[in-house]
């Protein structure tokens, strides 16, 4: 197991955002989540990723580190890494260096030959950045590697967040709908770079998907979350029959006799 | 040519000894008269100040409007080391940068829980009070000012002249910059970026946010302590609470801003134009003020990157015009 939640909680004020959910992943695997909106997706994988402290009475484990309380960084020098629903391009930057600033946990040079300027230490740089220029045509943005950020298409940031995610070489990489507001064929296109890196870097993945096609197509197994909770696991096919996936989605079968007593009030 | 690049890239502060060469040369070769001198090494000064500034303004994006307190600091550290155990500039000028640090942390403590306009606020308050402090407290020679701080001698020779202090100046100058250059280009200015950019996004990629702020903070004072000792001991060597108003953090900041915010060379293109500029409009004090508030309005609005990124920006779409062979049209 290479995630493991035992008892996740987190409540705003009187909402249980996240309740009492357990969790766990094996490696190498691809794990889909998904549930209706606010279901408590985006909160989990916060509370995993340590921006969000869980309430008292959780437990988060992560490689065998215990990681309940741990800062967001220290987690990500264990090897997690996510991308934002949002994005959270670094906008004023260049293609480049928003790869290379996702480099940061393997820098391997300490700040004060930075401060001196080493020889070594240009050397370093010079290899970081052949390596990250690798992975940017690995995903296609080569030549776009001195433009800005924000001077990307919808797509193309899609592209750059993955590879910024990718660039720490994680052990876990947590996808936060990587394919919201792409056209059929680039969703196409992602899923394939996204199976491909799966590959060459051994990722588990974990993908919240509003897409249910590709969640079908490409998981191995699925989580579907609602009002917090965790209501069914298994593969796509079960989940896909299960009742209180469907009751979640489109709501309650009702009898006759139940449907005449809400009508009635 | 090739090879004579590849060697500045593996070892930059080879360009740093040629810059400081030819700028050895300058004062026989261009100067006419001593003011010249004394003008340069208020350029240097700024160059220090603005290039710590560009630190946490522009790689961090910590908007502080303090900074002039730590130039304060420094300043006074030198000044009265030199009142009260009649210390030399070799001795005053280590222990302003040390003391200017811890006065960095403090300022950078509310950066922690404040952002943007809130920190401002806040750094503002933070460099008054400094400046209050120094100009009401009779151990500070309050508003007399300490003078006749000495010049720097090295081995038997003594900077006392303005065209004698620009070697110490230029000096201090180029170590500053060369270490502000090797700071940001490593991977240390990436998170500083990060952080200005997004600092939850940054937090998840493993930069520790608090730590690289406080870091930012500290090495910025850290400039500002040194510009403010070889400010301290620039003859005729007199300091005053007047130099550390709010007016000078404004041509601080217009320097940084006009120069290019998160610009490498953002705060030393900045501090050259605006302590010219400065100079030669003199005659106009009045509407000096007028003039930098107006510049960093405009320069926000019509070219927020500055003239480093113009400059940039003009390379670049040419180099991006021979690799694809498109216009770009942004």
């Amino acid at each position: 197991m290479i995630l493991k939640t035992k008892q996740l909680s987190k409540s705003f004020g009187g909402l249980k955002a996240i309740n009492k959910v357990d969790f766990e992943i094996p490696k190498n695997e691809i794990r889909g989540i998904i549930g209706p909106n606010g279901s408590g997706k985006s909160t989990f994988f916060n509370l995993v990723s340590g921006i969000y402290d869980s309430d008292p009475g959780s437990y988060i484990e992560f490689d065998g580190h215990d990681i309940t309380y741990t800062p967001p960084h220290e987690i990500a020098g264990y090897g997690l890494s996510r991308t934002f629903q949002l994005l959270r391009l670094y906008q004023d930057m260049t293609v480049i260096d928003n790869v290379m600033s996702g480099y940061h946990t393997r820098v391997p040079y300490k700040f004060f030959d930075a401060v001196i300027g080493r020889k070594k230490i240009w050397d370093q740089e010079r290899a970081i950045k052949e390596e990250m220029m690798e992975l940017l045509s690995f995903v296609g943005l080569a030549d776009y590697a001195e433009l800005n950020a924000s001077e990307l298409s919808g797509g193309q940031r899609r592209l750059l967040v993955l590879a910024r995610a990718i660039a720490m070489k994680p052990k876990l990489l947590m996808l936060d709908e990587p394919a919201a507001g792409l056209s059929p064929v680039n969703v196409d296109n992602l899923m394939k770079i996204i199976m491909q890196l799966k590959e060459k870097y051994g990722l588990t993945l974990i993908i919240i998907e509003h897409i249910l096609k590709v969640v079908m197509d490409t998981c191995n197994s699925v989580t579907v979350f609602d009002h917090g909770q965790k209501i069914a696991e298994g593969t796509p096919a079960q989940v896909k029959d299960d009742n209180a996936v469907i009751e979640a989605y489109l709501g309650k079968k009702m009898d006759d006799e139940e449907m005449r007593k809400a009508l009635a009030v | 040519m090739e090879k004579f690049k590849s060697i500045i890239r593996d070892y930059p502060f080879i360009a740093f000894i040629i810059a400081f060469v030819i700028l050895a040369f300058v004062p026989s070769v261009v100067f006419t008269d001593v003011y010249q001198s004394h003008l340069a090494t208020l350029i240097f000064v700024n160059i220090v100040v603005a290039a710590g500034l560009n630190i946490v303004k522009g790689y961090c994006g910590q908007v502080t409007v303090g900074h002039v307190g730590l130039f304060a600091v420094g300043s006074y550290t030198a000044g009265t080391l030199f009142l009260y155990l009649g210390l030399g500039f070799w001795a005053t000028l280590p222990i302003a940068i040390i003391v200017t640090a811890f006065f960095g942390v403090a300022m950078g403590i509310p950066s922690f829980r404040l952002e943007g306009p809130y920190l401002a606020l806040a750094t503002l308050g933070g460099g008054e009070a400094i400046r209050l402090f120094i100009e009401n407290g009779n151990f500070f020679r309050s508003t007399f000012g300490i003078s006749d701080i000495p010049t720097p001698s090295l081995m038997g020779y003594n900077f006392d002249s303005p065209d004698r202090y620009y070697f110490i100046s230029m000096t201090i100058m180029i170590i500053a910059v060369y270490f502000s250059f090797s700071i940001l280009r490593s991977g240390v200015g990436r998170a500083f970026m990060s952080i200005r950019e997004d600092p939850i996004c940054a937090a998840a990629a493993g930069i520790n946010v608090k730590k690289y702020k406080i870091l930012a903070f500290i090495l910025s004072a850290m400039f500002a302590g040194a510009a403010g000792a070889v400010y301290a001991h620039m003859p005729p060597g007199y300091i005053h609470p007047n130099n550390y108003t709010v007016i000078e953090m404004v041509t601080f900041l217009a320097m940084v801003v006009l120069g290019g915010l998160g610009h490498i060379w953002g705060g030393i293109i900045g501090a050259i134009v605006i302590t010219i500029v400065y100079d030669l409009t003199r005659p106009l004090y009045k509407y000096q003020l007028l003039i930098f508030g107006l510049t960093i309005v405009l320069t926000i609005l019509f070219m927020p990157k500055g003239l480093g990124g113009f400059i940039d920006r003009y390379f670049l779409e040419k180099r991006f015009k021979k690799k694809t062979g498109t216009e770009k049209t942004t």
